[in-house]
C-alpha cells in the first residue's frame, strides 16, 4: 500500500497539509456548528485523530475529503457527547454576532446572517460546494445522499438566499 | 433544455454547467442575465463564508502534546535526544522558510486565494459587466486604456489586508486568474508552478500583478494583455 504520510518525511508532509487545510476545515466546522468555540474544539480533535491515523491515508489527493469526513464525524461525536441544549436561532446569532459582524461590506454581512439562518440541510452542502470546492457528486458521497437530493438542496439554498436578498425571480424560479 | 430546467441546474451549481445548459445559456439572453445574478451572489456567499480563522496548533504540534505521547517522551531519556533533534530540525526548517521568504509566501497566498474562486476554472464566453470591471480597477487606482479581451469575472477581494481587483480573463487556452496587487511590490518577475497551476508575479506600477492559469502559454498571453491594457493612475 502506498503510504505518503508514513515516516519522518510523511510527518512533515502531513503537518504541512494540515496547516494548509486548517483554515477551510475551521470555517467548515464553524458553519456546521455555528459556534466558534465548538468549531475550534472540533478541528483540534479532528486534527489529533487525523495525526494518529495519518499512515492509513494512501493518497495525498484524497486528504481533503478524508479530513472533512473526520471533522464531520467529530462534530457529530461532540454533539452526541455534550447533548447541547436546543437553542433558538436568535440566541445563536446573538452569541456569534461579533463573528457575523466581521465583514467589511454590508452585503457580505447580510449574506453571512442569511447563511447562518439557513437550515442545516441546506447550509452544509452549500458550504461544501462554495467554500470547499466539492462537486455535487463528492458532496453526495460525503452526506450519503443521492446526487439528485444534493442538487435539490443546493438549488433551494440559493433560492432561499435570493429571496432573503429580495432578488425576485420569475415564476419558473419560484418553485419550491 | 428550457428556461426552467436551466434555472434549476444553474441554481444548484452555477459554476459547472452541462453541455445542454451551456447551449441553452448561449441562446437565451434572459438566462444569461439570471446566471450572472447567480454568479454574483455566489461570489458574495464565498466572501461571507470566509470568516476569520484563529491561529491554531498544527497537527505536528498536537501529537507531542497529547498526554500519552508526552508521557512516553519524558519517561525515556533517549527520547530527550530525539526531542532535541526534532526541535533543532524545526528551527532549521523555520530558518529555511524564513530565508526563502516573502516571494514564496506571496505565491502561496495567491494560490490560497484562488482556491476559493472556482470561477477561475470555468471556461465561458459570458463577459462580466464592463462597467463593473472599470469600477473595481478604479478603486485600486487603475484605468483601462485598452481592451484586455474577454473578462468573465471581476470582484474586489480582500487579500493580505487590502481590497484588490480579482479578474478572470478568458484566453484561447482557457481561463486565467489575475490579481492586481498595488501593495505587493516586486523587483523582478517570479514564476511558479504549484498545485497544478502555473503562475507568475510580475512587477507592475507601484506593485505587481499575479497571473495564474493552467499553462505557461495561457499565463503569458493573459499577462501581456493585462499589462498592455492597464494604466496606474495613482502612484
Amino acid at each position: 500500500m502506498n503510504a505518503p504520510f508514513a515516516g519522518k518525511d510523511g510527518e512533515t508532509a502531513f503537518a504541512r497539509l494540515c496547516e494548509e487545510l486548517r483554515p477551510d476545515l475551521f470555517r467548515f466546522a464553524f458553519w456546521l456548528a455555528r459556534d466558534r468555540q465548538v468549531a475550534e474544539d472540533v478541528v483540534q480533535e479532528a486534527m489529533l485523530r487525523a495525526w494518529r491515523s495519518r499512515e492509513s491515508l494512501d493518497e495525498t489527493a484524497s486528504a481533503k475529503q478524508w479530513l472533512l469526513t473526520i471533522v464531520r464525524r467529530e462534530h457529530a461525536r461532540l454533539y452526541e457527547r455534550k447533548r447541547f441544549k436546543t437553542v433558538q436561532l436568535d440566541e445563536l446569532v446573538s452569541d456569534e454576532s461579533p463573528e457575523l459582524a466581521m465583514a467589511e461590506e454590508r452585503e457580505v454581512l447580510d449574506m453571512r446572517r442569511a447563511i447562518f439562518a439557513l437550515d442545516d440541510d441546506y447550509r452544509e452542502p452549500l458550504v461544501m460546494q462554495v467554500l470547499m470546492g466539492f462537486s455535487t457528486d463528492e458532496i453526495a458521497r460525503q452526506l450519503g445522499l443521492t446526487q439528485g437530493a444534493v442538487l435539490t438542496r443546493l438549488f433551494r439554498a440559493r433560492q432561499r438566499l435570493r429571496r432573503d436578498f429580495g432578488v425576485t425571480g420569475s415564476a419558473e424560479d419560484d418553485e419550491s | 433544455m428550457n428556461c426552467l430546467e436551466f434555472r434549476r441546474a444553474a441554481g444548484a451549481d452555477p459554476h459547472r454547467l452541462s453541455t445542454d445548459a451551456i447551449a441553452h445559456r448561449d441562446a437565451c439572453p434572459q438566462c444569461v442575465a439570471h446566471l450572472r445574478q447567480l454568479l454574483a451572489m455566489d461570489a458574495t456567499i464565498r466572501k461571507a463564508l470566509q470568516i476569520t480563522v484563529p491561529p491554531g496548533r498544527k497537527a505536528g504540534d498536537i501529537a507531542p502534546r497529547a498526554p500519552a505521547v508526552a508521557a512516553a517522551v519524558f519517561a525515556n531519556p533517549r527520547r530527550w535526544y530525539a526531542l532535541a533533534a526534532s526541535i533543532l530540525g524545526g528551527v532549521l526548517v523555520g530558518v529555511v522558510l524564513w530565508a526563502s521568504g516573502p516571494r514564496n509566501a506571496l505565491a502561496r497566498d495567491v494560490l490560497g486565494h484562488i482556491a476559493h474562486e472556482p470561477e477561475s476554472l470555468v471556461v465561458t464566453q459570458v463577459p462580466a459587466d464592463a462597467e463593473r470591471v472599470r469600477e473595481v480597477l478604479a478603486r485600486d487606482g487603475v484605468r483601462l486604456r485598452s481592451n484586455m479581451g474577454l473578462v468573465s469575472y471581476v470582484m474586489s477581494c480582500s487579500f493580505r489586508g487590502h481590497e484588490v481587483p480579482h479578474l478572470v480573463v478568458q484566453t484561447a487556452g482557457g481561463p486565467v486568474t489575475v490579481l492586481v496587487l498595488r501593495d505587493e511590490p516586486a523587483t523582478r518577475a517570479m514564476k511558479f508552478h504549484e498545485q497544478g497551476y502555473v503562475g507568475t508575479i510580475e512587477p507592475a506600477g507601484p506593485g505587481s500583478i499575479a497571473v495564474i492559469g493552467g499553462s505557461a502559454a495561457q499565463v503569458q498571453e493573459a499577462a501581456e494583455r493585462v499589462e498592455a491594457a492597464i494604466e496606474w493612475i495613482t502612484p
